[in-house]
């Protein structure tokens, strides 16, 4: 019985998903409630959270031990940044881009999870310690890209002056660029809780008998985080000591992300 | 009842004919309140703004309405000779519903879009409910022309994008930094486009203005007269509930904002200040460019906050190259105006849209303003019925017992519920559709065939 719906709400989540990303859809296209409360996404992030708390009882431990329940954790996480962002600004119109990025990744692992596909990273608390700080850390990093991606558009439009498709369907470029750079803030903090814990875990995971360091595996994760945390470091460096602009932050932050997906999508396949 | 609008408007005659027949001040109450005293016309709103004054007017005859309204204007304005009023159009019955229903859905206005005309509307509504001058037809009237007006800007693109000079300006400002309050906007040159488009910066929230300008007098003149507020200028931007007032040309209500704190530079010192400026709004008479590479250049390239400079002057008084600094967004004046362009094409796209939702609820009101011609004879009928009814009862009641008695109420209700039917359903469908006969003439046969009188008149079978 349990079973069964907690497969219903594992299908039923890209759905209340996709149904977000129509709604943004029309608001980004029609102009239509850019500044309303949205009630939908507060009660997605919830219905989300509810299904996570239901695997946590059924399995008997927090959903972060495969790639896909952690993409999962990483959807709703991101949806519920978005909420929280939302709730602030009091604007919808990034909501369409965020959410293509919620979808995706629930969908994949909905799909997977449904497969059977399960991977098991860690099952020790200690590997939480490291896995949580991480995800928030991915989650900072892809809401900071979405808004970096629309900052650099809005840049770009202002700078020649183009009153196109774009111009009013973004919310403005002084918020995007902030909101950028608390992304790519929060994302630099977590990523370094998550390298510091690192070795704790490391030591732990001997203990266990799990794989040392130089498996390659775990060693390709070790420098995909490392090298997002260096490409997020040059970006507040710049920023801080540098004096950059922010839409050269975003370019950094944007660039930061792409090269993380890239270098997880390598490190998995390979 | 018949509606009918009097009126002139800015598409039929220039601003010295409506200034005639404009109603300042309180003289707008007055109108209404001798019109109700007249006692011809049954209703009466009176719409003024700067582009239109209009009387709406519901009574069974509105013959010399024309006339009528410029003899008022004339009484009320120490006019003398009156104005003419074969300038004045009128439309009557469906063509007064669809010219509202235009006006509010601002197909009708001088700037196609514009959002002030629904408030304005809303205010004239406010005051003819005040004066009592209001009844039954024209509160619906009223109420469905709002709601046209809504639809229209919720349902179409037809109020999108600015369409003038400083709403271009502030819409773009809007679009940079999300909010004008707190703010610090810099007025390079005191002169009076500057100051008009300062006001309207005021008005949306900006609290800091500094004037620079070549004579350092002259700077502190206009920021002395600037910290007394936006004066009267309401933001541009500002939703249809706080721009209630009048249109774009005319003086608006004043700005409840608090006061900017301003101060005077000379044009010397604008690199010493232009880092902690967000916007600056550039119209000197310069042969020269005032905002030079040279002397903001370097502090601009190190500046990480947005800068947003609008130049309307010509010659132009900022540098181009500035816009190549990454943080700065130069405009100048034809930048804006194709901006209102653009804007305003957009805007004419959307009309065969808000026309439709015209259309549509003016079908939907005459369907109901139909119905009315036929309602008085429906409540006469079934008295007529009921007090035949009672009458008989009356008579034939004493040969039945108490309890008999009530069955036959009941029974009598009954019958002449059915009786009375199909002539009702029959009224009511040749109200709603013309195709059948014309209503007047089915109400007056309908009238002779049961002997039901005017109200006026004596019944025939009495």
């Amino acid at each position: 019985m349990a079973e069964t719906l907690l497969s219903l709400a594992n299908w039923l989540l890209p759905l209340v998903y996709l149904v977000l990303l129509i709604d943004y859809g029309a608001t980004f296209f029609l102009r239509t409630k850019t500044h309303a409360r949205n009630a939908g996404v507060t009660a997605a992030v919830v219905f989300h959270a509810l299904v996570l708390v239901m695997r946590s009882i059924h399995l008997g431990r927090p959903p972060l031990d495969g790639g896909y329940e952690i993409l999962s954790i990483l959807a709703f996480s991101t949806a519920a940044v978005y909420c929280m962002l939302e709730a602030a600004v009091r604007d919808r119109r990034a909501g369409l881009f965020i959410f293509i990025l919620v979808f995706l990744f629930q969908y994949t692992s909905t799909v997977f999870m449904a497969g059977g596909v399960a991977e098991q990273v860690g099952k020790s608390s200690w590997a939480r310690l490291h896995i949580v700080p991480a995800i928030v850390a991915y989650t900072a990093f892809a809401v900071g890209a979405i808004y970096g991606l629309l900052h650099l558009l809005a840049h770009r439009n202002l700078k020649r002056h183009s009153v196109g498709v774009l111009f009013d369907r973004l919310p403005p470029f002084d918020l995007l660029g902030r909101m950028t750079w608390y992304a790519v803030v929060v994302g630099f903090i977590f990523m370094t809780i998550s390298i510091a814990t690192g070795p704790i875990l490391a030591k732990h995971m001997k203990a266990e008998g799990a794989p040392a360091i130089w498996d390659p595996r775990l060693a390709a994760k070790i420098i995909v985080g490392s090298i997002a945390w260096l490409i997020y470091g040059v970006a507040i460096l710049g920023r801080l000591v540098g004096k950059w602009s922010a839409p050269k932050v975003s370019v950094v932050g944007l660039t930061g992300f792409v090269v993380t997906v890239i270098l997880i999508i390598a490190t998995t396949v390979l | 009842m018949k509606i009918t609008v009097v009126g002139i408007s800015h598409r039929t005659a220039t601003v010295e004919v409506r200034e005639q027949f404009a109603l300042p001040g309180g003289l707008a109450g007055e109108l209404l309140r001798a019109v109700k005293a007249e006692g011809v016309f049954g209703e009466a709103l009176l719409l003024d703004t700067c582009n239109r004054t209009e009387m709406y007017l519901v009574a069974p005859e509105l013959e010399d309405c024309a006339t009528r309204m410029a003899a008022h204007l004339a009484r009320l304005k120490h006019i003398s000779p009156l104005p003419d009023a074969s300038l004045l159009y009128r439309r009557d019955g469906t063509a007064a519903v669809e010219h509202l229903f235009r006006v509010s859905a601002s197909l009708d206005s001088q700037i196609l879009g514009e959002d002030q005309i629904l408030g304005q509307i809303k205010n004239a509504y406010s005051l003819a409910v005040e004066e009592k001058s209001t009844g039954f037809v024209l509160n619906r009237l009223m109420h469905r022309a709002i709601r046209v007006g809504k639809r229209v800007r919720t349902e179409t693109q037809l109020g999108r994008g600015a369409a003038g000079i400083p709403h271009a300006a502030v819409e773009l400002a809007i679009q940079i930094f999300a909010t004008l309050a707190g703010k610090t906007v810099m007025l390079v040159g005191a002169g009076e486009t500057a100051e008009l488009a300062a006001r309207n910066l005021i008005a949306c929230g900006v609290s800091n203005i500094i004037v620079a300008n070549r004579t350092l007098e002259r700077a502190q003149r206009m920021a002395a007269q600037l910290a007394q507020g936006a004066a009267g200028v309401t933001c541009p931007t500002a939703d249809d509930e706080s721009t209630a007032g009048n249109d774009t040309t005319c003086p608006a209500r004043p700005s409840d904002d608090a006061l900017p704190i301003t101060r005077a530079i000379g044009l010397d010192d604008i690199p010493n200040v232009i880092r902690s400026v967000d916007l600056v709004i550039c119209s000197t008479g310069s042969p020269e460019a005032v905002l030079t590479y040279d002397n903001v250049g370097e502090v601009l390239r190190t500046n990480r906050r947005p800068l947003f400079i609008v130049d309307i002057a010509v010659p132009r008084d900022v540098d181009p190259r500035l816009n190549d600094l990454s943080n700065v967004f130069l405009y100048n004046i034809d930048d804006l105006k194709s901006i209102v362009a653009a804007n305003l094409e957009r805007r004419r796209h959307e009309m065969p849209r808000a026309e439709a939702i015209v259309s549509h609820e003016v079908e939907l009101f005459s369907n109901w303003l139909d119905s009315l011609q036929v309602a008085p004879i429906v409540k006469l009928l079934q008295e007529h019925f009921d007090q035949l009814r009672r009458a008989e009862i009356k008579r034939y009641g004493k040969q039945f017992s108490e309890a008999d008695n009530e069955q036959l109420e009941v029974f009598t209700r009954s019958l002449c519920k059915k009786l009375l039917h199909e002539p009702l359903t029959f009224l009511r469908q040749v109200s709603r559709d013309n195709s059948i006969g014309d209503s007047e003439t089915t109400v007056e046969i309908v009238r002779r065939m049961f002997g039901i009188s005017q109200p006026d008149e004596p019944a025939e079978n009495t």
